[in-house]
């Protein structure tokens, strides 16, 4: 069930309000996990299962260290210093492997359904061209929808309970609630537990302002993905669907395009559920803040996909960074290479697991070990040329904050990233690479002969401007909502009216326009 | 003190780290140079970080540094 469907939008989203807020305050917790569970079905079927599987694992899983924690806790105080350190680390031995197989069995799953087929590929390639006689046998697996948002979200929960971080949530239902919130399910974000299990599962009364704040999130939403993103792809799937047709400034414009569809779908369908979780007086964690005004790679991506780059730094980067191994890695570098080497070397060996991990998160193919190569190679020059970059400023005089330098750093990062949405929307890594190369080519293609006539042109370009605007408005600190609301209620109710207008009049659907799946619901 | 000094002007030069209260949240420092801190904190002071360690808490002044070095002194 697609969140901008009229079944979602009327029917669903309708009918749970309406049962949410007729429930004791309560029970109103089962009217969700009710409705994430039929949301879940309707979408997935029996692949529900898997979701109750990883459910039931965690759930156990954590209780399972909690009672080791609370058997080593009861004895603690009796125990003299030396026993107290030997019992201790037998005990967070007997955690770790608890934490271990948790991993192990939901990334495993993930893995198995997501990778099989690439893995299976790759070795038969491999094994033929070398004339090994391994043939992997072809398998039919199906990926349930949103695995890898809630298997992150599930292992998360069970690591932090590790590390002692959260409790073990011994209320099955709050837990179940957790992980598969309809809101959260098809495309994340990809929530922590401490954020979302205790405010799901709380009940809430109705609010008036919230609702509203909620109603408007769903039309911007609405707006951006419906009227632009949906109108985008049209272009966007003329020039990629036959890229050695078009060179020089179509495939510029197509590459910025589909920038600006795939970050009007992913904020747009964010914007819709974090609306829809706000009629329920859930606060869903933001996804995006304005990234298209990052000054550097890494800042970009504290802003872009904002759960999944923290899930990382959380569960990847500290642990590798901070890994004895890791450790005596720097030690190494610094003894034996240089001082500076020995400080960025253990940062630059977790990143790439990172990058790499980022990379094959978004899907099983060699362009997207490459996607997330590419990032992390600039993260290592940033990394590499610190001490450089500090010299440059300090001998060229320019001043970081000064506007037009800032401009320029933005521009910088912009193009940077436009590089690397090419490569995550070509078909392959060659297709790619010459589509890169085409773009310095003198032009071939016509840019009113790309799927979309002078009407979708200016409505995109229209709709564009008015997210940039938006964007800054926001950077500046200035809340459109709490302005909107503060508007007396002609004023208000007009922009409802217009905004949903909008939306009905230029949406691209109907004739003409093919539906077209959220970007991110496939990952 | 001088020498948790000396390592912050190694790893990223050019901020008043005395007087500084929010590395931080004011985005003077990101996680990459929080990691390479600790890294050297680690070397340098001989003590163990732990990932639930990294909060920006820890690290938002050299006090707070300094206050858990000790702390990880002392466990």
């Amino acid at each position: 069930m697609s969140y901008t469907s009229y079944f979602y939008l009327l029917f669903f989203l309708g009918a749970l309000v309406i049962l949410y807020y007729l429930m004791p305050l309560k029970r109103r917790w089962l009217v969700l996990l009710g409705g994430s569970y039929f949301f879940y079905w309707l979408a997935s079927g029996k692949l529900i299962v898997f979701l109750l599987i990883t459910t039931v694992s965690v759930y156990l899983g954590a209780l399972a260290m909690e009672r080791e924690q609370k058997a080593f806790d009861s004895v603690r105080k009796s125990l003299e210093k030396e026993e107290r350190k030997a019992r201790k680390a037998a005990m967070m031995r007997r955690k770790r492997h608890i934490v271990l197989a948790m991993v192990l069995i939901n990334v495993g799953l993930l893995a198995f359904l997501k990778y099989y087929h690439f893995f299976s590929a790759n070795v038969n390639a491999l094994g033929n061209s070398l004339n090994l006689g391994i043939q992997l046998p072809a398998l039919k697996l199906v990926m349930p929808l949103g695995i890898s948002f809630y298997t992150l979200s599930a292992v998360g929960y069970v690591i932090d309970v590790y590390r002692g971080q959260t409790a073990a949530d011994h209320h099955f239902g709050r837990l179940a609630l957790f992980l598969s919130l309809f809101t959260n399910i098809t495309e994340g974000p990809i929530s922590r537990y401490g954020q979302l299990a205790g405010q799901a599962f709380e009940g809430h009364r109705a609010d008036y302002r919230q609702f509203t704040f909620g109603a408007q999130l769903i039309l911007w939403g609405l707006f951006q993905k419906m009227v632009l993103a949906d109108r985008a792809a049209l272009l966007v799937s003329t020039v990629f669907g036959s890229p050695s047709d078009y060179s020089g400034g179509v495939v510029i414009l197509a590459m910025l395009v589909y920038t600006l569809q795939i970050y009007a779908d992913f904020a747009g369908c964010m914007d819709i559920v974090r609306g829809s979780g706000a009629l329920f007086g859930i606060e869903i964690t933001r996804n995006f803040h304005q990234p298209f005004f990052s000054r550097s790679i890494g800042e970009f991506w504290r802003r872009w996909h904002m759960t999944l780059g923290a899930w990382f730094k959380d569960y990847i980067f500290y642990p590798v960074t901070l890994s004895k191994t890791n450790m005596k890695l720097g030690r190494w570098a610094k003894k034996h290479l240089s001082p500076h080497l020995g400080q960025v070397m253990p940062t630059a060996f977790a990143l790439f697991f990172v990058w790499l991990a980022n990379g094959i998160w978004h899907g099983a193919a060699w362009k997207y070990v490459a996607y997330g190569m590419y990032y992390y190679v600039l993260t290592l020059f940033g990394l590499l040329f610190k001490p450089m970059i500090f010299l440059f400023y300090k001998k060229t005089g320019i001043q970081k904050d000064s506007r037009p330098w800032q401009f320029f750093l933005i521009l910088r990062t912009f193009i940077l990233v436009n590089i690397g949405m090419l490569l995550f929307r070509a078909d392959s890594l060659p297709v790619f690479a010459g589509m890169f190369v085409s773009m310095f080519r003198k032009t071939t293609g016509h840019w009113l002969e790309l799927g979309m006539d002078v009407h979708d042109l200016a409505v995109l370009a229209a709709g564009a401007l008015l997210m940039l605007v938006v964007g800054i408005l926001r950077e500046e600190g200035i809340c459109i909502r709490e302005r909107i609301a503060s508007l007396p209620i002609i004023w208000r109710w007009m922009i409802y009216a217009g905004a949903f207008c909008a939306i009905v009049l230029l949406g691209a659907y109907g004739s003409g326009y093919g539906v077209v799946d959220p970007l991110y619901a496939n990952f | 003190m001088n020498e948790l000094l000396s390592i912050l002007n190694k790893v990223k030069p050019g901020i008043d780290y005395v007087n500084e209260k929010h590395l931080v949240s004011d985005e003077l420092i990101d996680s990459l140079d929080v990691m390479t801190i600790v890294t050297e904190i680690c070397d340098e002071f001989d003590v163990e970080i732990l990932p639930t360690d990294v909060v920006p808490e820890n690290f938002e002044s050299v006090e707070a540094m300094q206050k858990l070095i000790m702390r990880l002194q002392e466990d």
